[in-house]
């Protein structure tokens, strides 16, 4: 077994060196197939953190109206204490608010210093049981005298969401095509290196070697090209997480700092990618020795 | 050893069968010409005892198995019994002479302590034990044909058969590959040697099995490669050959007409 696992190991090499050319091709499209797939997992996943996190903030922020009475005011309080689809809400006055848009702002100071404390506008913001109703309460709050203006998130989560939708179909379309012609292409090399190697093949079936001892140094040799394409791939997504990172570190956004996917996120997408490329290397592999390999 | 039961193939879109009802058997240990023109089913019978090619109706038996009824995996098996060799050779051009052969028990899975050692013992056997490091391209005709009998046997197989092994050679280097055939088959290895050359057929004296489109003719003890005409019937002499084949041949001969004798008792 041991000097099999040599043999094996021997072949599988020197079939990937002499089909080098062939081999190349078919491993930089397992590459770039699999940089999208693996990107296109990573902005989903970020999409999916990042509207999380905008909906268990704030569902509806409701913008008291400076000249507001304090009748007004209290009218606001007890309409939220009255509608059960609010959960919690807390009440910023004018100072808390201005720190708050500071914040939000922090990208563009010029906006930051028009305002003062006392022109930014007092906030409710609360949280919803089911941020689903966000949009018709923004519309019930518009209507009570005193509010300046109900906003939710939602609809720009929900513009977001439809975009990465659409990105992400495109996506995963083209790393399909791409990852058929990458099957195509080892498919291809391996029937090359089988017709390179008809000699010894036939002298191995004559002297009596197993199918499968026949097979195998040709599988191997797939399995290695989609490995080794999948290998640059999880660098190549390596490379645009870190990328992202550093954006967001950079520009200091920190809106978007849970697009910043965590470690095991990361590499659960990297370990799909790995797994993608065995799968496409070891079904071209197989199908070219299944049609090509006649024993 | 083998034996065909009323066995008959036919290729498709080819008229008349490539062989036609054939039965006979061949016993171990026995040298069998298989002689007859071109197209007359001598390497189909070859093909058919490898497993290259299923018989159409009838029975083919190896070593007491009905090899029809093979299931594809062990198939191997069968062909780790059965040494071939061929009019080309077959040899691997990339690997040494050593390497050509000990490839043969690679690719089955032997240990390379009993790699080495089968090599060193089947080269000096072929006498090729000094240029085993050797390319196939370095030899002549004859050596590389050595090469090829000795990656054929060095797996001690119970049978050899030869596809016209000595078709590209002349015949001063073809005697010296039957001296080689005729020493493996006194090993106790059944040899059998699908040929056209008149002259080793004569000489050799041994069972000859005669086939003409896909029928069998004829199945002579000590038979020639023409109908009973000792100095052929194809006008080449075969004095030369037979003086010299005579002297180590002679015993050979005595022990196959022992096994026929056998046989007929059984």
């Amino acid at each position: 077994m041991a000097l099999s696992l040599e043999y094996f190991a021997k072949e599988t090499a020197s079939n990937l060196w002499r089909n080098r050319v062939m081999g190349l091709a078919a491993v930089l499209t397992v590459a770039v197939s699999l940089s999208l797939v693996g990107t296109s997992l990573l902005l989903r996943q970020a999409v999916n953190r990042q509207v999380s996190q905008f909906g268990a903030n704030t569902s509806l922020a409701i913008f008291v109206n400076p000249t507001a009475t304090t009748q007004q005011q209290a009218d606001i309080r007890s309409t939220i204490s009255q509608t059960p689809e609010i959960t919690h809400c807390t009440y910023l006055d004018h100072e808390q608010s201005y720190e708050q848009a500071k914040k939000v702002l922090a990208s563009a100071p010029a906006a930051v210093s028009v305002l003062t404390p006392a022109t930014t506008p007092t906030v409710f913001r609360c949280q919803l049981a089911n941020p689903a109703d966000a949009t018709t309460l923004m519309a019930t709050f518009q209507q009570v005298p005193g509010v300046y203006m109900a906003t939710s998130p939602v609809q720009s989560i929900h513009v977001l969401e439809q975009v990465t939708n659409v990105l992400q179909v495109v996506l995963i379309v083209i790393a399909l095509l791409l990852l058929i012609s990458s099957l195509v292409l080892i498919l291809n090399a391996i029937r090359m290196a089988i017709f390179a190697r008809r000699r010894e093949v036939s002298v191995m079936k004559l002297v009596g070697a197993t199918n499968w001892f026949i097979r195998v140094p040709f599988m191997l040799e797939g399995l290695v090209q989609g490995l080794l394409g999948s290998a640059v791939a999880v660098f190549i997504v390596l490379l645009a997480n870190l990328g992202v990172g550093y954006l967001v570190h950079r520009y200091h956004v920190s809106v978007l700092s849970s697009t910043v996917l965590p470690a095991h996120d990361v590499l659960m997408t990297e370990l799909i990618v790995v797994l993608v490329g065995a799968v496409v290397g070891v079904a071209g592999s197989t199908v070219a020795v299944r049609r090509f390999l006649d024993v | 050893m083998i034996r065909f039961e009323n066995v008959s193939k036919a290729y498709k879109g080819a008229e008349g069968d490539a062989l036609h009802d054939i039965s006979l058997e061949i016993l171990k240990g026995e040298f069998v010409f298989l002689v007859g023109a071109s197209g007359s089913g001598k390497t189909t019978f070859l093909k058919l005892l490898l497993r290259e090619e299923v018989p159409d109706s009838g029975s083919v038996y190896v070593a007491g198995r009905d090899i029809g009824q093979l299931s594809h995996w062990r198939v191997p098996q069968l062909r780790r019994n059965l040494g071939c060799i061929f009019q080309d050779f077959r040899l691997l051009p990339s690997k040494t002479v050593a390497e050509n052969v000990a490839f043969a028990l690679e690719v089955i899975g032997r240990p390379r302590s009993v790699i080495k050692e089968q090599v060193t013992q089947v080269l000096d056997l072929v006498g090729l034990g000094q240029k085993h490091h050797r390319m196939p391209d370095e030899l002549s005709g004859g050596e590389q044909q050595r090469v090829a009998i000795a990656r054929a046997f060095v797996n001690r197989p119970l049978v050899l058969l030869a596809d016209e092994p000595t078709g590209n050679l002349d015949p001063a280097t073809s005697q010296g590959i039957m001296k080689l055939l005729d020493r493996i088959n006194r090993t106790g290895t059944t040899v059998v040697m699908a040929t056209h050359d008149v002259g080793i057929v004569d000489a050799m004296r041994r069972r000859v099995i005669e086939l003409d489109r896909g029928k069998l003719i004829r199945d002579q003890a000590r038979g020639v490669y023409g109908y009973d005409n000792p100095s052929t019937s194809r006008g080449i002499p075969a004095v030369s050959v037979a003086s010299v084949l005579d002297e180590g041949l002679g015993p050979a001969t005595g022990r196959v007409a022992a096994v026929r004798a056998r046989r007929g008792i059984r």
